[in-house]
């Protein structure tokens, strides 16, 4: 029904499909003779703007070994003396430190409280099944619109944080104003935007989960936390996993959290690689260090995204 | 689907649920009402939950010809500007992707052209590109060939971020709809071209309505390629910044501009669900 309907449209417009159909004969020859012109012509257009984009990447390595600053007039190819600059740097080492904590611990914690979430709604009781598009909430908002809602929490004098914790009988928490708990407090805000996102990654791996598995599980005498434990844990874990390594490397790279709530402080105690790296170039009109900064950036999250991967694969093999 | 639970199990259960649910919105509830309050309860402690709504915050916001008769002094916003800018880029760059990256997507799940598997490892690739790397050398080459703060050069680098989002969705929408309808229509003698624009294109609307949303979204949240290339054409996300300024006695108008720039993805998602649950039952068969 469906074709013939169409097939009377095209009629309709006599032109058009004359052109139409002159094209696709030639592309019927290119097909006979082993390449489609016109399909490598439709993709063509995506790959030459990323390719593009490609270009500025290795631009950008290239400008991360010159001493390119604005309003000098002559940039120098100076080798590798950024990066050894950085080396000696103690506050690029306070960076790596950083963005690591702050990568590897939100992960942890939300690949934790994800499964719990993931568990807890898939027990289908009746709230349950209401509020789950709640669970979508965070992840639809911008990431610099959560960091000033949560910014606003946080005023260590008038924040509503420290209210509710005045409530349990808690003294105020400095959160982000204090170098000691600004870290901790920027993973708890990561935490409470990203957990989602495991816990929806997980809810479908549960889901994948068959009766005839739990029944085989009970029938040879698996209870309770035995059938989490040795039957859903391994069947999920791949899932865990995939969503580790897009989180461990948007963690890794998180510049709007970061940005919208201490801009790197106090002192330097958030001051992530890739804030690092912005303040750098764009406050120190420093481009050719920024560069730099944004090129060890990247290798972290390279190796970040290769052990998780490995990782994947591994216990993908494992549970197949 | 369980095995039965006790009824104290079940409450128990529920009340975990409803925690989740409270953590999860709280935030938002409390932006909301701070968005509503007047300068005397937002300075009031211990925190009040029970006030008289005004709109005065969302008034500064946008009224910007009295914005500088308020009562928190002299507050210069315009507020409806970015919103704009926003809205342009945004709109451009789902468009502009959909024009470019649809035709890869069909390709790629369907056609057989040379290293095809390493194009599409390539365009997913940019789903993990180091953004700011891009942009420090795009700086530096807006400003010279006038780029900078344009909507054009916006449009364009939005692209890293929703180019190959819109090629790996419209491919995996492709995928979905069955081989056999195209191949009944190339016995029917339909020619290819054909196929692409009268049946292929109207099966995957629903999909390609779904993955316009979602990446509208992913551009709407941008912020650092705003930060850095632009000025006057920067996005709501920057100008929120800017709100937060110079201390407390602003977070009221700051909690306005948050509500707003929440609204929009809360009413897509809203939308956008219909057409994504209608999206995964294409069911067009015979």
């Amino acid at each position: 029904m469906e074709i013939r309907g169409s097939s009377v449209s095209v009629s309709a417009q006599p032109s058009k499909s004359l052109v139409a159909a002159s094209r696709a004969s030639t592309v019927r020859k290119g097909a006979e003779r082993g390449i489609e012109w016109w399909s490598i012509a439709a993709v063509a257009p995506a790959v030459i703007i990323l390719l593009g984009f490609l270009l500025l990447f290795f631009y950008g390595v290239y400008q991360s070994l010159t001493d390119l600053k604005l309003g000098r007039p002559l940039v120098r190819f100076i080798g590798f003396a950024n990066y050894s600059a950085l080396i000696d740097d103690d506050d690029f080492w306070n960076s790596v430190r950083v963005t690591l904590t702050y990568g590897v611990s939100a992960v942890l914690v939300q690949a934790v409280l994800g499964l719990s979430i993931a568990k807890l709604f898939a027990s289908e009781v009746v709230l349950a099944r209401l509020l789950r598009p709640v669970i979508l909430l965070p992840l639809v908002l911008p990431p610099m619109s959560v960091a000033l809602m949560w910014t606003t929490m946080m005023d260590p004098q008038r924040g509503i944080l420290n209210y509710l914790l005045s409530l349990v009988g808690v003294a105020p928490f400095p959160w982000i104003s204090d170098p000691a708990t600004a870290l901790v407090s920027l993973i708890l805000i990561d935490v409470w935007t990203y957990t989602p996102f495991f816990a929806l990654i997980i809810f479908a791996g549960l889901q994948g989960i068959t009766d005839d598995i739990r029944e085989a599980a009970r029938v040879n005498g698996a209870r309770g936390w035995a059938t989490f434990l040795h039957i859903e844990l391994p069947l999920v874990a791949p899932y865990i996993l995939i969503a580790a390594v897009f989180r461990l490397i948007e963690s890794f790279n998180q510049f709007d959290i970061v940005f919208g709530t201490t801009q790197g402080g106090p002192g330097n105690s958030t001051a992530a690689l890739s804030v690092q790296a912005y303040i750098t170039a764009f406050q120190n009109l420093n481009f050719g260090r920024g560069a730099a900064i944004m090129v060890a950036n990247w290798l972290i999250v390279l190796a970040g995204a290769f052990l998780t991967v490995r990782l994947w694969q591994a216990v993908r093999r494992r549970v197949t | 689907m369980r095995v039965y639970r006790s009824g104290l199990t079940t409450l128990v259960l529920n009340l975990l649920v409803a925690l989740c649910g409270l953590v999860l919105a709280f935030p938002l509830g409390w932006i909301v009402m701070m968005s509503l309050k007047g300068q005397a309860d937002v300075m009031a402690w211990p925190p009040n939950f029970i006030f008289t709504p005004t709109f005065e915050n969302f008034r500064v916001l946008f009224d910007f010809a009295q914005a500088g008769a308020t009562s928190y002094g002299t507050i210069k916003v315009d507020f409806l500007t970015p919103i704009t800018n926003s809205v342009v880029i945004a709109l451009g760059s789902v468009l502009l992707s959909l024009v470019v990256g649809v035709p890869a997507g069909y390709v790629l799940a369907r056609r057989d052209i040379p290293f095809k598997e390493d194009i599409a490892f390539f365009i997913l690739g940019f789903r993990f590109a180091p953004v700011l790397l891009v942009v420090i050398p795009l700086f530096n080459i807006f400003q010279a060939i006038g780029l900078y703060d344009t909507y054009l050069g916006m449009i364009w680098v939005y692209q890293v971020v929703t180019l190959p989002m819109i090629v790996w969705l419209s491919r995996s929408y492709i995928e979905d709809i069955p081989k056999d309808i195209e191949e009944a229509a190339a016995i029917d003698g339909a020619k290819p071209v054909r196929i692409v624009l009268h049946i292929v294109l109207p099966l995957l609307k629903p999909g390609l309505i779904g993955a316009s949303l979602l990446v509208f979204l992913l551009a709407w949240h941008n912020f650092a390629l705003g930060l850095i290339l632009t000025s006057t054409r920067a996005p709501v996300t920057v100008a929120l910044l800017k709100l937060l300024n110079p201390g407390v006695q602003f977070y009221p108008v700051m909690a306005a501009g948050l509500v707003v720039t929440m609204i929009v993805p809360v009413v897509l998602i809203v939308v956008g669900q219909r057409h994504l649950e209608r999206g995964l039952t294409f069911g067009a068969v015979k």
